[in-house]
């Protein structure tokens, strides 16, 4: 198929007047560097960022993000494409709004531009910030990068003057004037231009859009997935311990890289959005459990954060519209690496352990449910709950007092009642409650496990349930925001199993 | 007695208490979160977070805690790290209760290039200002989310409703003081739109119309509100174009009309005189309204005054006179006027705007009357409830002051001035920001980073200092934070500068160092005591462990 497309290509610029699809618009285009939403990346991440936003997918028909991207841009001098890419249409409302037929839930970009005065006039006229006016401002939006890629102006190429670089548009820079010099020495001139230039750039600027790039391709998060599902296996179905653990330090390896490239890309620590925060707390639950297994001696530490690992993985695998693992620049009060990575790790890292807990407390529920469970396994079960219980009871403490550290000599003051750091300490104190409860034998292991799995909702919702519920205000979010759903579904699977799980241990004790 | 004295340290000291204290801490703060959410940061710590019962509740946690350690002493080896786990809280506690006491918390405004030492609090405050005596007064407002009565009384000014959240709601009031049939003093509401755009204006002649005035600018078009009593001349068309207008009979007409002659004067302007009355009146209609007497000086304030249509050609310019409208069509060179009837649209000849009038009275004001609402946030923005109100209970009438609209009031001759705003701080020092720099993310408009270059002026001298995020300044027991800029029309930005005094501070460090090395102590105590037990089962350990406690 490439071989295709590359012999197409020549032949058009060859021929000249003939028309191909695909012109020069090569997937090894991905690799130059782009400067798009503050920073400097490839083309590759550039472009798979806006096909997402603009559709929702990574790809158009058998064309990768790339030389779709390519062929839009290339619109603007007057090569036409047959690309028509469509936006998602996910409002009920907004569905009426452009007479879409029964069951179609997209309009086609090309058509959306059209409509962009139509959509600034309504959503002026609606005062109150709901859910439609927010699909109406995101249409907007994609009808606006939309425009700005098909009229050139999106890909923004660097074009070194002496030592200066400018960055503009392509359209702009691949003048009649370089490619017919190209032609006379190259059968692919505008390859031959743009790849000129970049070479120049980077020889003379830098190449950290080179090991974006390579990380990019190396697809880190699918594969530590599959390894770590992998290691779980080899630990549940087939009982080959000696595997799993292989397998876990594996992962662990391909997670550190992940978090190394990123750090190396951002330059700041791995913890600055939702994705990043997933990530890290699956890795350190993983490194932790692991560490406490080896001392303790203990395989089920190894099984928590296995499970746990995988929940992570194939959240940041699946769940690409609530977490999303675009790098963007961070707003300048977070801009302090040494305040970032104290007093966020620690709070990730308590999240991780606290989810150790959550695992184990549910398997236990469920296990104790199908009836494979000893009453003296329940303790054996319960006393390891109670460690991870602990470890990440403290940490979550020592990670408020961070934060509160971090904000008196950022703000000068401790505590602002700002609902992340609210919730962080409702969950410090749901989880204060139940140590105490433990600790003097009020709450016995009957009680002590489901109360466990409960209480890691008030952690989600510190997490997530602040940026995802009360940020936006619960009364705008539509039902195509993902982060309010999972977060429902979460406590209404987590509900439910605690419900079924405890009726079973009253009908066996009465 | 002395029995129930350990009754009660035993029961508040127990672990019960210590479980409902903080189920109740916590139901607190999921409430104060949603509220938040909803209402936003003010109302949720007006009626949560800084209200007397949260309070109780963290007095209830401070209790807990120290009888905790009073029932478990004397002290036990094994409970160190406990101990200093809970003298660390309450070490915490103490200087929270500090820093509420007695620390400062506000924010300085650095306009570019403008000293300023007034600080910001959080207090909603009424100041009373007598000019004539240079005195003044002010009230501290109650810290509530729901309207709630003052009710307290200075020098026959009583402070009645305070709205701590309102909305200002169009209404018709009856007029204060009496006036004489000549006295011109009537409003209209009108409304213009177009396919694309709607508004609603209202004018007002009535001289207690505080909220609304004569004028009004909507983009290129000017709108004149001007009594009606001038309407008829509008349409006339005469040569002259000249109107005068008699305010003690409320009637116009046009010098062609009187027979009065207009003259070039020797720089080229139009000028005229004539007998009206018993009194010569001199008139130069391009340079002034207002007649010109013997000394060549403006009358200001005469009863007779002309006005010149020519000046209004040019550019767009409706003329309103209540149930009347008045308009020059440039392509026909020609004035009109057109009667206007409530709820009828009037085709204008700017932008195929019409025109409906849509209220109007005699002699009742216009006024935007303050109600108290529920306020609404959605993205970090108040959109609803936005305007703090108190009402003002003069002389039986009943007057709003907000903290957009100050009051001002003659009562028994004296002139007093109202307004309602955060309490103040005045500094010792002064600050002039001297630059602002802010630097963005490359390619894009997103601040990266936000920096103030300021000048102290103290009493030894001035001194320059630079303060930004992470980077605060710290001068006589004050610190200054970055905390966020604005920008105006002409691009200058102004820095804000959070402003804070914390004599808790040592506290809540030195509390919290406790709490981390107490968590330490107690589970290292615990580790060593598992470790000389290693033999036991699980189970037993569990047994044991809960024995223990």
């Amino acid at each position: 198929m490439k071989f295709l497309i590359l012999l197409t290509a020549l032949l058009t610029f060859s021929a000249e007047a003939k028309i191909d699809q695909t012109y020069f618009c090569q997937d090894k285009l991905g690799a130059i560097p782009i400067r798009q939403g503050g920073r400097v990346k490839p083309l590759y991440v550039h472009a798979r960022e806006l096909m997402k936003y603009l559709t929702g997918k990574r790809s158009y028909e058998n064309l990768s993000a790339v030389q779709t991207y390519c062929l839009l841009s290339l619109q603007a001098m007057g090569l036409e494409s047959p690309i028509k890419l469509e936006a998602r249409v996910d409002h009920v409302d907004a569905q009426k709004f452009f007479n879409l037929p029964e069951g179609k839930k997209t309009i086609p970009l090309a058509s959306l531009t059209g409509e962009i005065s139509r959509l600034q006039r309504e959503v002026r006229k609606s005062k109150d910030q709901d859910s439609l006016k927010k699909a109406f401002q995101t249409l907007l939006n994609q009808a606006a990068i939309y425009q700005e890629i098909t009229t050139g102006n999106n890909w923004l190429f660097p074009a070194l003057t002496g030592d200066r670089v400018d960055w503009i548009p392509i359209t702009a820079f691949l003048s009649e004037g370089k490619i017919r010099e190209a032609k006379k020495v190259s059968s692919t001139p505008f390859l031959k231009v743009i790849f000129d230039e970049v070479k120049r750039f980077e020889d003379q600027k830098t190449t950290e859009h080179l090991l974006e790039y390579r990380f990019m391709k190396m697809r880190l998060p699918i594969v530590s997935m599959v390894v770590t599902l992998l290691a779980l296996a080899a630990l549940t179905l087939f009982k080959k311990f000696k595997w799993a653990l292989g397998l876990s330090f594996l992962t662990i390896i391909l997670q550190l890289a992940l978090i190394t490239f990123r750090v190396l890309i951002s330059g700041r620590a791995p913890i600055t959005n939702m994705y990043e925060t997933v990530l890290f707390s699956g890795f350190g639950a993983l490194f932790l459990s692991l560490v406490v297994g080896h001392f303790k001696k203990e395989k089920v530490y190894v099984y928590m954060g296995l499970m746990y690992n995988a929940c992570t993985l194939m959240m940041m695998n699946f769940a690409t519209g609530m977490l999303s693992d675009n790098i963007s620049p961070l707003v300048p009060v977070l801009r302090d690496n040494f305040w970032l990575s104290t007093h966020v790790t620690t709070i990730i890292l308590s999240y991780g352990a606290l989810a150790l807990s959550w695992i184990l407390a549910n398997t236990v529920l469920i296990k104790r449910k199908l009836g494979g469970l000893t009453q003296s396994d329940e303790v054996y079960y319960a006393d390891h709950i109670y460690t991870t219980l602990k470890w990440g009871t403290i940490m979550l403490g020592a990670g408020i007092i961070l934060g509160g550290v971090w904000a008196d000599y950022s703000w000068g003051r401790f505590w602002g009642w700002d609902p992340k750091e609210t919730w962080s300490l409702i969950a410090f104190v749901i989880y204060m409650a139940i140590l105490h409860g433990r600790y003097t034998s009020w709450i016995p292991n009957k009680r002590f496990i489901p109360l466990v799995a409960g209480a890691f909702m008030s952690i989600m919702m510190a997490w997530f349930g602040v940026n995802y519920i009360l940020a936006s205000g619960l009364h705008s979010y539509g039902f195509s925001e993902g982060g309010a759903v999972f977060l429902g579904s979460f406590f209404l699977v987590q509900t439910v199993i605690i419900v079924l799980t405890s009726k079973k241990s009253e009908t066996v004790m009465g | 007695m002395n029995f129930n004295f350990t009754k009660i340290e035993r029961t508040l000291g127990g672990l019960k208490f210590a479980v409902i204290i903080l189920t109740l801490f916590a139901l607190g703060m999921i409430v104060g979160t949603f509220f938040e959410s909803y209402y936003g940061t003010d109302f949720a710590n007006r009626t949560v977070y800084k209200t007397w019962f949260f309070m109780l509740i963290q007095a209830g946690m401070g209790i807990s805690i120290v009888f905790a350690v009073f029932v478990r002493l004397p002290p036990k080896k094994r409970l160190y790290g406990f101990y200093t786990i809970h003298a660390g809280l309450v070490t915490i506690g103490a200087g929270s209760f500090m820093t509420y006491y007695a620390g400062v918390d506000g924010s300085l405004l650095l306009p570019p290039n403008t000293p300023n030492r007034e600080v910001i609090l959080s207090d909603d405050v009424l100041k009373i200002r007598f000019p004539d005596e240079g005195r003044v007064v002010s009230f501290k407002l109650p810290y509530t989310g729901f309207a709630t009565r003052v009710g307290e009384t200075y020098q026959g000014i009583e402070l009645g409703r305070y709205l701590p959240f309102a909305d200002k709601n169009f209404k018709w009031i009856k007029e204060k003081r009496s006036y004489s049939n000549i006295d011109t003093r009537h409003s209209s509401k009108y409304s213009v739109a177009n396919e694309m755009v709607a508004q609603e204006f209202t004018l007002s002649l009535h001289p207690e119309s505080v909220d609304y005035e004569s004028t009004l600018t909507m983009g290129p078009l000017t709108v004149h509100y001007l009594p009606e009593s001038l309407a008829p001349c509008f349409g006339r068309n005469n040569p002259s174009k000249l109107i005068l207008w008699d305010r003690t009979k409320s009637e116009c007409f046009t010098p062609e009309e009187r027979d009065i002659s207009i003259q070039k004067a020797e720089s080229g302007n139009r000028f005229l005189a004539f007998n009206h009355g018993d009194k010569v009146m001199a008139f130069f209609p391009d340079v002034s309204p207002w007649p010109f007497n013997e000394q060549k000086q403006v009358e200001r304030g005469a009863n007779l005054r002309i006005f010149s249509k020519t000046l209004f050609e040019e550019k767009p310019n409706l003329f309103l006179f209540g149930k009347t409208s008045a308009y020059y069509i440039a392509d026909e060179e020609k004035w009109t006027s057109h009667e206007l009837t409530k709820g009828k649209p009037l085709q204008l000849p700017w932008m195929g705007f019409d025109l409906v009038l849509e209220e109007h009275s005699d002699k009742d004001v216009p006024a935007n009357i303050p109600e108290g609402v529920l306020p609404i946030q959605k993205n970090n923005e108040m959109i609803k409830g936005n305007t703090r109100s108190l009402e003002l209970i003069v002389q039986g009438n009943s007057y709003w002051v907000s903290n957009d609209t100050p009051v001002q009031l003659l009562i028994n001759g004296k002139r007093v001035v109202f307004s309602l705003q955060k309490e103040s701080l005045t500094l010792p020092f002064e600050f002039v920001l001297t630059q602002f720099k802010m630097d963005k993310d490359p390619g894009t408009n997103r601040p990266a980073s936000y920096e103030s270059f300021v000048r102290l002026f103290t009493e030894d001298g001035p001194s320059n200092h630079h303060i930004y995020m992470n980077n605060p300044l710290k001068h006589s027991g004050f610190t200054f934070y970055q905390a966020s800029y604005s920008q105006d029309r002409q691009g200058n930005y102004s820095s804000t500068l959070s402003v804070n005094v914390d004599p808790g501070r040592p506290f809540k460090y030195a509390g919290s160092l406790m709490l981390v090395l107490g968590s330490m102590w107690h589970y290292w105590l615990n580790f060593r005591k598992k470790k000389k037990k290693k033999k036991v089962t699980p189970l037993m350990a569990a047994l044991q462990e809960e024995d223990l406690a």
